[in-house]
């Protein structure tokens, strides 16, 4: 069964990456782009519901916490996965508290550690 | 420790010191006054009655008539304690007149002694009396001290009918000797009472309070406040030293004032320093990301080995430029000053397991042994991530200069006096001196000449900061090249609860 994965990033070179080396590791994949939380909350709102959301934190229009909260707010949305996409180091995890997603990955990535991770969530 | 002689009482002794000598001097010019006093007074009262006596004694013709020579006497008598009276070669007749007169009118008061002797004539020409007595009349009388001396003829119409001697004591009635030392120890010891507070209530006001008020400004100055000043008027050397010391202190502040403002922009330099170098890191890995990510996948799908390689080769670099762009980042982040450290009570084993299973699937490749010797009752008090980046450099460095065969790392801790120190400890390349030094500089490369051991340069830096804000120590010790090292740094103690 194909998996749908919604990638929401304002940077095409995450957008990029994510589409080329999730499909290109794996056919099951499907990606969704969209480079705005706006983007992605009204792909929802079109009931185009992914089994994942990669979720960008620092983006110019809504926040990847907003977006978050949003998603987590509605009770429609609220089982998603979300894996937050962070150019931050170290401090993600204090920062978010209880706050934080299902995972998050640090920016630059590698696809396979990506897979990786995105794998063991969706067994769950 | 050495014995503090306060200035005070060092003030104190030499107060004591001159005081004692003031009144020494004093008592001595006292009791030169009063025997001067004593003199006058025996001049004018006792010494003209002794004189007046004899005088008149001398002239009269007989004892029968001699009123006025026994008023003198009685005189004399009443106000001096006479010590001895004797007549001599006097007819009974005449010793009893004279000792009737000499005792009727102080018979009660005065140890008299009166006593007679017939026997010679002579007395009068007695040489002894002659040498340093004066002559007044027929009469012959000395002073030895305060001793007075009389030795006079009895001139009756009979003629010289004997002699008497009278011994007395030169000090006035009522004064005795004690109670005159009485009043000069008394005296004295008042007057030396006086001096000593005067002239300690004078140092006190002129040195001591001076001295201590320079003390107390020292004490405030050197704490920091430099708006501290000595509080002194006087025109004396005190009051110089202390306008020199306002303005050494006024030219401090001043100074200090400047290096301040200097200080200040170079921290706001320093700010903007780490904050590009931040931003620049926060921009870099940006596009980075395709390489990264995608790299390894288009490795794994390539089947031309040729290109395959190339690709292996620009993937290994571009781990390299992210990893150099991840620790200048975090070393910027350590540098600056508003960097929070999150410390907690952290089992010191489990974080060194953590930090292990991170980097398992290079000691695998590597067949390099690795023993976690850590008790599993140290508990430290640090930062968790920053603790587990410091292990991480340690472990990753230990296995990257560790030989593939026989190698072996052994992380260990123990208890010191008020501290944990933990080792990293390879069987590795192990380090020169100049290297042990060099080590923990930034961009420091143990080996230049080749590229086997591909580094950075900054994680040891890293390492020495974070636990520098730990108040910790971070140091390396090896015997030598070929000989293993072992990376040292020490913890404080957590709560145990």
């Amino acid at each position: 069964m194909t998996k749908k994965v919604m990638v929401v990033d304002d940077d095409p070179g995450v957008i990029y990456t994510v589409k080329r080396g999730m499909e290109g590791l794996d056919k099951e994949y499907e990606i969704t782009t969209v480079s705005s939380g706006q983007e992605c909350i009204e792909l929802l709102e079109n009931n185009q519901i992914p089994d994942l959301i990669l979720l960008d934190i620092m983006m110019p229009d809504v926040s990847g916490w907003e977006v978050y909260k949003k998603i987590k707010e509605n009770d429609q949305w609220k089982n998603i996965p979300i894996v937050f996409l962070t150019a931050r180091t170290d401090r993600i995890a204090k920062e978010a508290g209880g706050f934080l997603g299902d995972d998050y990955i640090e920016k630059p990535f590698k696809v396979p550690e990506l897979k990786e991770r995105i794998e063991k969530i969706l067994k769950k | 420790m050495a014995v503090k002689v306060s200035l005070s009482l060092k003030l104190t002794l030499i107060v004591v010191l001159i005081s004692i000598i003031i009144v020494a001097s004093l008592s001595y010019i006292n009791v030169y006054w009063q025997n001067e006093n004593e003199k006058e007074i025996y001049d004018k009262t006792i010494g003209w009655s002794v004189a007046n006596f004899a005088e008149s004694h001398a002239a009269l013709e007989t004892l029968d008539d001699n009123l006025s020579s026994y008023e003198n006497l009685s005189e004399i008598l009443a106000n001096t304690d006479t010590l001895y009276i004797s007549l001599v070669n006097l007819t009974v007749e005449y010793s009893d007149i004279l000792q009737i007169n000499i005792n009727t009118p102080v018979d009660n008061n005065l140890t008299t002694i009166i006593s007679t002797n017939n026997n010679s004539l002579g007395s009068l020409s007695n040489p002894e009396y002659n040498n340093d007595s004066y002559e007044n009349g027929n009469t012959w009388y000395r002073i030895n001290g305060s001793i007075l001396t009389i030795v006079s003829p009895i001139n009756t119409h009979e003629g010289i009918v004997g002699t008497y001697e009278i011994i007395i004591s030169m000090f006035p009635k009522g004064i005795s000797y004690v109670a005159q030392i009485q009043f000069i120890i008394i005296t004295s010891f008042i007057s030396f009472l006086i001096l000593i507070v005067a002239l300690l209530f004078l140092l006190r006001k002129a040195i001591v309070k001076p001295i201590i008020n320079f003390r107390n400004t020292a004490k405030i100055f050197g704490k920091g406040d430099l708006d501290a000043r000595v509080d002194i008027d006087s025109k004396d050397e005190l009051g110089d030293l202390a306008v020199a010391f306002n303005e050494m202190a006024k030219d401090l502040k001043e100074s200090r004032d400047k290096i301040q403002d200097y200080n200040q922009i170079l921290e706001n330099l320093l700010q903007q320093k780490d904050e590009f170098i931040g931003q620049l890191g926060h921009d870099l890995k940006n596009p980075l990301q395709p390489l990264v990510g995608l790299l390894p996948v288009v490795i794994e799908e390539e089947k031309d080995p040729k290109i395959k390689e190339t690709l292996t080769v620009m993937n290994q670099n571009v781990e390299y430029m992210q990893d150099l762009i991840f620790k200048t980042l975090q070393l910027a982040k350590l540098r600056s000053s508003n960097i929070k450290f999150d410390f907690e009570n952290i089992q010191l084993k489990k974080e060194v397991n953590h930090a292990l299973a991170t980097e398992q699937l290079s000691l695998k490749e590597r067949k390099i042994a690795i023993e976690n010797r850590i008790d599993e009752g140290i508990i430290v008090n640090a930062d968790k991530l920053r603790l587990a980046e410091v292990f991480k450099n340690l472990i990753t460095n230990a296995v990257k200069y560790t030989p593939e065969s026989g190698g072996k790392i052994t992380i260990d801790a123990v208890k010191e006096d008020d501290f944990v120190k933990v080792s990293v400890q390879d069987t590795g390349i192990g380090m020169t001196e100049d290297q042990i030094k060099k080590v923990f500089d930034e961009f420091y490369k143990a080996d230049v000449s080749t590229d086997e051991y591909q580094s950075t340069g900054l994680g040891l830096a890293i390492c020495k900061r974070i636990i520098d804000k730990h108040g910790g120590k971070i140091w390396v010790e090896s015997p030598g090249p070929g000989k293993g090292s072992t990376f040292y740094f020490t913890l404080k103690f957590g709560d145990e609860k």
